[in-house]
């Protein structure tokens, strides 16, 4: 447990989202100035913690990404303020360093007519380079790697107010992926904006913890109890964890949930009912397959195709039955754990290696 | 270690034509800028023999010196030029031809381990036995992660027999521990290829046709002792389209490289521990489907596309009510229901035991999907001329760019800017080299533009 860690943190800055959570018409609002106070908290615990922490902030704004601070950092001792009796002078330099970069970037931002989609996907990859670079230990700079070479336990903290946007389930998905790999956790709190199917699969598939949070107000109890103890010290400290995560996907074609769904070899896009050519990648399927399909279909009627819904409907009776039977879920903060689905949506049939039918 | 390479192919080409002089200074350079001898590995021409390169013994070839390329920094340290030639060889993987081709992504593969005496040879530290143990761990769980929808079984040759070592399975740790008792696997006797193959390839024959069928064998042997004629095994798996491909410990023999030749796979002869890996790991990433378009002739625009049911299955939490599992009858309450006939199963993917659905979950589909959007190479910068214009940082890492030219007098190889600069052909962002060789390999995402 004497490892030091490493914590990433990914703060959705959405203007819009901020400005829509901190409406009096909220049941608990929350302005950004005041969560940022409660995550200045949190990241000083985080570096109080253990003199070797290390700390990396990102900052998701529209349309871009940006590093807002980092432990590497080379510090400008003439803007900072001077020393203060009052706060430790390493907590200053980092707060003040953070709060100037974020006022500066918030201000660049202008006021466009429409928001731009969210950097999302940019900051939470740029972490992951940041994370690979730090354990790499290979940097060019070859003075302070050794001391960082050994940090065993990367993890990243994404603060996020904003829904998911339905274009990004490629690139979240391979950075979940390509998180497994390097065993990064990524942790969740979601303050605002909705369920976020995306990021609870990335907490769940990397072994972290999604919490939607009830009281805004209180972000920072959530941050302390929940995301401050580093990874090796979950097992111990009760972590709350999702039980409810529904991987069933959607099908390209009516995007209805499918228990049993018709997967092209190709492109793997999904269908809910045998189709002749594939809607992404043009492939023509055999005719027999079609038949062979079709007869073999789970209860369908014979003479009508049968739709989707009819199809998966043993199914779909039985799971509640099942899930009702398991349901004191004490651990979960998340109450509103409604099965939801995977929207992977048209993502794949937008991109363009496809056009051919031959992606690689 | 003592070379033992012996190349068939090359003796062959000496008796029916001379190999020109320029053909020689094209080799040697060839093997140069490679910097590690290749020499033997035989890549499957699409004619065969004929397009298979003649190619000397590893002695006869000039040889490369290594010693040369690696330069001191101006702090005597040899760090940053080894470093260089790390990155230089993993550029090289990034920089394949970039034109679409057909992946498979089901694959169903074989992997037949040479158990025989021949394996306690220690040219290769520990032994042949303990390393092939090793790398094929290793190779395991690296195939899993790019191939999540695949299968593996695995074969053993001793005794002369082949022997099932583990089923298919599409669960890694399945397949890990079924290779994890070293004492179960000793090695004794004599190889047989042919029992080996046949084993495989009666294990296979049930598969569709749209998921690919592949044999890969470690052969540490320089013999095989076959009931029959083992062309005829080599027949029936060109008809069954079952591709082999072979890592030889040894050396070359005639017949394992007509095995790869004749079904479409990869032969390779290992020179080294390194080597030996490197040959078993360009086995990993999932193979273009150029032999069955090829098998199928012109006509047959789109051979291996079919449609496949899948079943999504609801995943029970930790804390329902405990029950028994079809797969190994054992007590759990986390698992997985088949969504057509409702038996329980331990892991996905694999298929139903009841009713054999194949049954995956979507995170498992997302998995292969950077196969097919892959995110394109980025063009290294070779000088500053709009110095105003350039970042100061990588736009990945945010790690400052050096200012100056790493390597002044080395020209332009193999796609390296001398500056550790690389930019992203859509975003226009720069990139250092760590973050470009992580983001093709790793993260499959590019930062600038998010896809």
């Amino acid at each position: 447990m004497d490892n030091a860690s490493h914590l990433g943190v990914v703060l959705d800055l959405s203007p819009k989202q901020w400005h829509l959570a901190a409406q009096p018409s909220n049941p608990h609002p929350i302005t950004l100035v005041a969560s940022l106070s409660h995550l200045l908290a949190f990241l000083n615990a985080h570096i109080a913690c253990k003199d070797e922490n290390s700390l990396a902030l990102f900052g998701a704004l529209p349309g871009k990404s940006v590093m807002l601070y980092s432990s590497t950092m080379p510090v400008n001792e003439e803007e900072i303020q001077p020393a203060d009796a009052n706060t430790y002078r390493p907590f200053k330099v980092m707060d003040s360093t953070i709060m100037k970069h974020i006022v500066s970037e918030v201000e660049a931002l202008g006021e466009p007519e429409v928001e731009e989609p969210i950097g999302f996907v940019g900051a939470l990859t740029k972490a992951m380079c940041y994370i690979n670079r730090v354990t790499n230990g290979s940097t060019s700079s070859t003075s302070r790697n050794d001391d960082l070479a050994t940090l065993p336990d990367p993890r990243i903290l994404v603060i996020s107010v904003s829904p998911d946007q339905s274009s990004s389930y490629i690139p979240v998905m391979n950075l979940i992926f390509s998180a497994q790999k390097l065993k990064v956790t990524i942790d969740v709190c979601k303050i605002f904006g909705g369920e976020s199917v995306f990021l609870q699969q990335a907490a769940h598939l990397t072994g972290g913890s999604y919490i939607d949070i009830d009281r805004p107000d209180a972000i920072l109890q959530y941050l302390m109890m929940s995301f401050l103890p580093p990874p090796g010290l979950r097992q111990l400290i009760s972590v709350p964890t999702q039980d409810k995560i529904d991987f069933r996907a959607a099908c390209f074609c009516h995007k209805n949930i499918v228990d049993i769904g018709f997967v092209c070899s190709v492109c793997l896009s999904i269908f809910c009912q045998p189709v002749p050519v594939c809607s992404t990648c043009r492939t023509k399927f055999p005719i027999k397959t079609l038949q062979r399909l079709n007869a073999s279909r789970p209860n369908a009627a014979p003479g009508s195709a049968g739709t989707p819904a009819r199809s998966s409907t043993p199914a779909r009776t039985a799971t509640p039955a099942i899930s009702a039977n398991s349901l004191p879920r004490s651990t979960s903060i998340n109450p509103a754990a409604v099965p939801r689905v995977v929207s992977n949506g048209s993502a794949p049939a937008t991109s363009s290696p496809m056009q051919n039918g031959e992606p690689r | 270690m003592p070379p033992r390479r012996t190349n068939d192919d090359y003796m062959g080409g000496q008796s029916d034509s001379d190999v020109s002089m320029l053909d020689e200074d094209e080799l040697t350079s060839r093997v140069k800028a490679k910097g590690k001898g290749k020499a033997t590995e035989g890549r499957k021409g699409d004619k065969g023999k004929s397009k298979v390169k003649e190619q000397p013994y590893a002695w006869e070839a000039s040889y490369t010196r290594t010693w040369e390329t690696v330069q001191e920094d101006e702090a005597g340290s040899l760090h940053t030029a080894v470093r260089d030639l790390i990155a230089k060889g993993r550029r090289r993987r990034l920089l394949a031809p970039a034109e679409a081709v057909r992946r498979t992504i089901i694959r169903h593969l074989i992997l037949v381990l040479d158990l025989s005496s021949s394996m306690m040879d220690r040219d290769m530290r520990p032994t042949r036995f303990d390393l092939m143990l090793q790398y094929a761990r290793e190779f395991i769980a690296e195939w899993f992660d790019q191939n999540p929808l695949g299968q593996i079984g695995i074969v053993g040759m001793r005794g002369g027999i082949g022997e099932r070592i583990g089923e298919m399975s599409g669960n890694p740790q399945d397949v890990l521990r079924s290779i994890a008792e070293r004492h179960k696997l000793e090695p004794v006797g004599e190889p047989s290829l042919q029992n080996a193959i046949e084993m495989a390839r009666s294990s296979m024959s049930h598969l569709p046709t749209n998921s690919s069928r592949e044999i890969t064998i470690i052969f540490g042997s320089l013999t095989t002792c076959d009931p029959g004629n083992i062309h005829d095994t080599l027949d029936e798996c060109v008809k069954d389209k079952i591709r082999i491909s072979l890592v030889a410990l040894a050396a070359e023999m005639k017949i394992c490289r007509e095995l790869c030749v004749k079904t479409g796979g990869q032969f390779g002869v290992a020179l080294n521990e390194g080597h030996f890996k490197d040959l078993l790991f360009e086995l990993i990433p999932p193979p273009a489907q150029r032999a069955l378009t090829r098998a199928n002739g012109p006509g047959a625009a789109n051979p291996a596309a079919d449609l496949i049911m899948m079943g999504f299955p609801t995943r029970l939490p930790v804390t329902s009510q405990p029950s028994l599992c079809v797969c190994h009858g054992e007590l759990k309450s986390e698992g997985f229901l088949c969504p057509r006939c409702l038996a329980k199963v331990c892991d996905v993917p694999t298929d139903c035991d009841i009713c054999g659905l194949m049954i995956v979950s979507s995170p498992h589909l997302a998995r292969s999907y950077h196969h097919l959007f892959p995110v394109k190479p980025y063009t290294p910068i070779t000088n500053l001329d709009d110095a105003t214009s350039l970042s100061a940082t990588c736009y990945g890492c945010s790690v400052p760019f050096q200012e100056k030219v790493l390597q002044p007098n080395v020209p332009l190889v193999d796609g390296i800017s001398p500056l550790g600069r690389y930019r992203c052909p859509e975003c226009e962002h720069d990139f250092c080299t760590e973050c470009d060789v992580f983001i093709h390999d790793v993260l499959h995402c590019c930062p600038g533009c998010g896809k």
